[in-house]
């Protein structure tokens, strides 16, 4: 009678340190291999922001979503982080996509003024509301990697 | 004679005038870096962002910060995930800002390689809590970029942050908050 219960009660005890050791040790989103919640342009995506930031985040934020759009101008200026500058509305919109140090080569090759496709993760709007020197606006995706274009 | 001291004059006069406004003008970056350490006897914590949208006047002081809560990376994606969802609620209140003065900017010469250290004050909005913060910024010109960095620390309790009683030995009351950006001037 009682070995049954050891049994039982070890199961339970060694379950919870597997759920433990899991749980901590979970690792990152790998953009590469998740699956994107949405294929949308870049336009749709800062449409979505600016009509409802609340409801945006909501949908989006902290989602994989794969992104086509203008390609304006490579940002350089991190050595941590690349990005690139997607158009988001054809006015202080923009798109800006945060990508690994490992990518900075592919983010050099890239051309200003073509239309690149990405896969990241979202993360939110930066619109600084009444901050009058931070008038622009962007949705930020980090973790971004490039995708060949149809 | 005459003619040419005037137009010497002139010559110099909007040669100082177009100085003026180019060294008056807003230097702006949106790759700033900012992390935070949380130091404890049991765990330390630390997280970083590099995509800080911050800008300051050369002519007034002004300075502003503007910083997505789920743009912080952690090495762990528990603690990533335990630090939006249960401590920032980063959903519900997405940003934090920054927005004060250098000041004595007028010491700060934008045009010119150099050093300079600053008193900056203002007032910091995480989680719709508002508090006065002040801390020394060292800023260095070079090559027309200039560089600030700082240091402050905060409590998170300051700003409506509330840790469970279980995990209240692991995180600091004394935040360590690290400013690095490299500003460019805005044409």
């Amino acid at each position: 009678m009682k070995r049954p219960l050891i049994l039982a009660l070890s199961l339970l005890v060694l379950g919870a340190i597997f759920f433990i050791y899991t749980s901590f040790n979970k690792k990152h989103t790998d953009v590469a291999t998740a699956d994107a919640l949405q294929e949308l342009s870049a336009y749709e995506l800062f449409a979505a922001f600016d009509a409802s930031e609340t409801e945006a985040t909501q949908k989006y934020a902290e989602q994989v979503i794969t992104l086509s759009g203008l390609l304006l101008h490579r940002d350089l200026s991190n050595d941590q982080e690349p990005q690139i500058i997607l158009e988001g509305d054809g006015n202080d919109g923009f798109i800006r996509c945060g990508f690994k140090e490992e990518y900075l080569q592919n983010a050099m090759n890239l051309t200003d003024g073509n239309d690149v496709k990405v896969k990241g993760l979202c993360k939110g709007f930066n619109d600084a509301g009444d901050l009058d020197l931070l008038a622009d606006r962007d949705v930020v995706l980090s973790n971004c990697i490039l995708i060949a274009l149809d | 004679m005459k003619n040419i001291s005037i137009i010497a004059l002139a010559t110099i006069a909007i040669i100082t005038l177009a100085f003026r406004q180019h060294s008056g003008g807003v230097y702006k970056t949106n790759t700033g870096n900012i992390s935070f350490f949380s130091h404890t006897p049991v765990e330390d914590i630390a997280a970083e962002n590099h995509k800080v949208k911050t800008a300051f006047s050369s002519a007034n002081g002004k300075l502003q910060f503007s910083v997505l809560i789920k743009d912080f990376e952690f090495e762990k994606a528990l603690m990533q995930e335990h630090f939006n969802e249960n401590y920032m609620e980063s959903t519900k209140y997405p940003k934090a800002t920054f927005s004060g003065m250098i000041e004595n900017i007028g010491m700060v010469e934008v045009t010119t390689d150099g050093t300079y250290t600053c008193s900056v004050s203002g007032k910091l909005t995480m989680k719709d809590v508002t508090k006065e913060v002040s801390t020394t910024a060292t800023f260095t010109v070079k090559g027309g970029i200039v560089n600030a960095k700082a240091v402050f620390n905060v409590n998170p309790a300051d700003y409506n942050v509330k840790i469970p009683r279980t995990v209240i030995n692991k995180i600091s009351d004394n935040i360590k908050i690290s400013i690095d950006a490299d500003y460019a001037h805005q044409h």
